[in-house]
């Protein structure tokens, strides 16, 4: 099976090439990249083709593209792509806009191709395991929810709200919400949100805290900050607290680590070794193109987020919480 | 007789057993009465400090007492605090402060009047770890203070005379009796609060735990999270982490137990590790001889009426949230 992949310009992009490259079965094809000079360095890196225009890439034998644009052109690429009928894997968020996700979700159905959007994190063995210890019952029933998705400031676009959507809340808000969804199959119905631009001189906000009403009588605060120093040991963190009726489950999905203290870092580092979520997260998506299963992580599933992350906005703003089905 | 400040004490559950043993160790200062509906506790107390067991009118009216020490359930706060001030008593009163702003009002104004001092018994202003990272945040340690994180819990919900935690009219729940700390540290540290958004499990689904999360918005612009659970996990712990422009404190209660002891049991078999604490000096005793050296013209802190009062309204407010499912301005 032959892979292509479009833009480096998210800095997963990397981890997913070579994820590629560990899979005899797949040939990574090679690279389109607008920013030519950034596609010419991956593509030496990974030794594959550089692409010089979207077309010549999408007319080539490939089945499948990744997708790790700026946020607001994953919908032109994935539009693009399914049209040549090209299978997507898109990074997180789906879009900016729910204009823009529906678009992408239509698009792909009436091309017959799968979109996936990658949110890796509920291919780390210990959400597996979390889970798997929700589905068994033990908790009793949910009653809350306490979550982090912590990170330090990437910086780069990603602090510009007309190609990230906006800053802390859209990059963070996503990915606990899906392991929500998907986890505990609960839905968010309403959203409260404090947020602000507290710490690095951006254009976004790099600090929130999202508190939500569930589905099932459930409630739950996320919080989304861009906060880790740079002197803390490692990039940030995935976090969930799910009080039961009868139990209580935390869940840490990064702490598989040991601590190293080298002289020339000069601070504390968190050594990961724990799962490579990326790898699993590709190999998922490509097994689900070549076996013409269903994708796990669909787009639907992305809009949903999507829409939690722009309620958030809009109460943040309006200081009062907002529905998401009112988010169009 | 000790020298010293002469105290009586209303209440001998769990916290007055703490403040009583705080008098004993105390110089400047002698528990002389205590006084609780239930005779075996006061007679407990008695035994360990020498004071005698009277009823509460018998403290009041007891000219020799100089200070009166409440630690009775929330909603006897004012009545107490009130006619103790009326007495002439100087009065430490455990937190919170009163069950609504309406008595908390009632008894500032009747120490106020009476010129007796009024302390409140916020404690975790007096734990080393929250002083220690409050003085590192004022000296710049983490710059501006943009994002703070606590949490308080992980026990059942407390079980006390007459069960009265579990009525929510008498206590406000873990809210108001217990988080409450956490909303009174961070208006220490961070100043005024702005705005309160709050969510519970009271009303909702099951009454035999409680568990809350607060967002704070303040004045200064930092965001607060706080996290209260009368839900079993693992037993007491606090957390707090305070992430700012150059910086960040991480604090883990679970992460900071000098002694960890593991008991087998006679049969062989293994036993429980038991993770505890070691204090130079108890907490409770800090805040007590604090409160003490005022009165005593000596060097001390008093979280006094005001404050008390300032933190009793974030706590109200964060219940009207809950109930209301709107956010509350201050």
């Amino acid at each position: 099976m032959k892979v292509g992949m479009i833009s480096f310009a998210h800095l997963h992009a990397e981890s997913y090439a070579s994820a590629l490259m560990q899979m005899p079965e797949v040939e990574f094809s090679g690279i389109y990249d607008e920013d030519q000079s950034r596609a010419r360095k991956w593509a030496e890196r990974f030794g594959v083709k550089q692409f010089a225009t979207l077309k010549d890439l999408l007319d080539s034998d490939i089945e499948a593209v990744i997708i790790c644009s700026t946020n607001a052109d994953h919908c032109r690429y994935t539009v693009a792509a399914a049209e040549a009928k090209k299978h997507v894997l898109v990074e997180k968020p789906i879009a900016t806009t729910i204009q823009d996700a529906n678009k992408m979700i239509e698009t792909c159905k009436n091309n017959g191709v799968k979109l996936q959007i990658a949110f890796p994190v509920r291919y780390l063995p210990s959400v597996l395991e979390a889970k798997r210890i929700v589905d068994s019952g033990q908790l009793g029933r949910i009653l809350a929810i306490k979550a982090t998705n912590h990170g330090s400031m990437p910086g780069g676009w990603f602090v510009e709200k007309e190609l990230a959507g906006g800053g802390a809340v859209i990059d963070h808000t996503v990915h606990v919400i899906d392991l929500i969804r998907w986890m505990l199959e609960l839905e968010v119905k309403e959203v409260y949100a404090e947020y602000d631009r507290l710490i690095h001189d951006i254009p976004t906000e790099d600090c929130g805290l999202l508190t939500m009403e569930l589905t099932n009588n459930v409630f739950a605060t996320l919080d989304t900050s861009w906060n880790r120093p740079s002197a803390y040991p490692t990039w940030g963190d995935v976090t969930m607290t799910i009080i039961g009726t009868t139990g209580v489950l935390e869940l840490d999905g990064f702490a598989q680590k040991y601590d190293l203290y080298n002289n020339e870092i000069k601070k504390a580092q968190w050594e990961y070794w724990g799962g490579d979520m990326d790898y699993f997260l590709v190999r998922d998506f490509l097994l689900a193109c070549k076996n013409n299963l269903p994708v796990k992580v669909s787009g639907e599933d992305g809009l949903k987020t999507l829409e939690v992350a722009l309620a958030a906005y809009k109460a943040g703003k309006d200081h009062q919480p907002v529905k998401t089905e009112d988010i169009k | 007789m000790k020298p010293g400040l002469k105290v009586g004490l209303i209440g001998a559950g769990t916290m007055g057993s703490a403040h009583a043993e705080a008098y004993r160790v105390l110089d400047n200062a002698e528990l002389v009465a205590v006084s609780d509906l239930i005779y075996e506790r006061a007679q407990a107390i008695a035994a360990k400090t020498g004071a005698e067991i009277k009823t509460a009118d018998q403290i009041f009216a007891d000219s020799s007492i100089d200070v009166v020490d409440v630690c009775l359930p929330t909603y006897l706060h004012r009545d107490f605090v009130v006619a103790a001030a009326q007495a002439g008593k100087h009065v430490f009163c455990e937190k919170p402060m009163a069950r609504s702003l309406q008595e908390a009002e009632e008894m500032k104004t009747a120490c106020e009047k009476a010129g007796v001092k009024l302390g409140i018994g916020h404690v975790v202003r007096f734990f080393p770890e929250y002083i220690r990272a409050y003085d590192q945040v004022k000296n710049g340690k983490v710059g501006k203070v943009a994002m703070v994180r606590c949490t308080r819990g992980g026990f059942p919900l407390p079980t006390a005379w007459q069960d009265w935690y579990a009525n929510y009219a008498l206590s406000g729940g873990l809210v108001l009796d217990m988080i409450i700390h956490d909303f009174d540290y961070l208006r220490w540290l961070l100043g005024p609060v702005e705005r309160v958004f709050a969510k519970g499990t009271r009303g909702r689904d099951y009454n035999r735990l409680e568990y809350a999360l607060v967002s704070l918005k303040f004045r200064s612009g930092t965001i607060a999270h706080v996290e209260g659970s009368w839900v079993s996990s693992g037993g007491f712990h606090t957390r707090f982490e305070i992430a700012g422009s150059q910086g960040l404190i991480d604090y883990d209660s679970r992460k900071a137990n000098p002694i960890t002891l593991t008991v087998n049991k006679k049969d062989g078999t293994p036993g429980v590790p038991v993770p505890a604490s070691a204090w130079a000096e108890n907490p409770y005793t800090t805040e007590i001889r604090n409160f003490i050296n005022v009165l005593d013209g000596k060097d001390g802190k008093i979280v006094d009426g005001n404050e008390g009062y300032e933190s009793l309204k974030i706590a109200l407010a964060a219940l009207e949230s809950i109930e209301t499912g709107k956010p509350v301005n201050l």
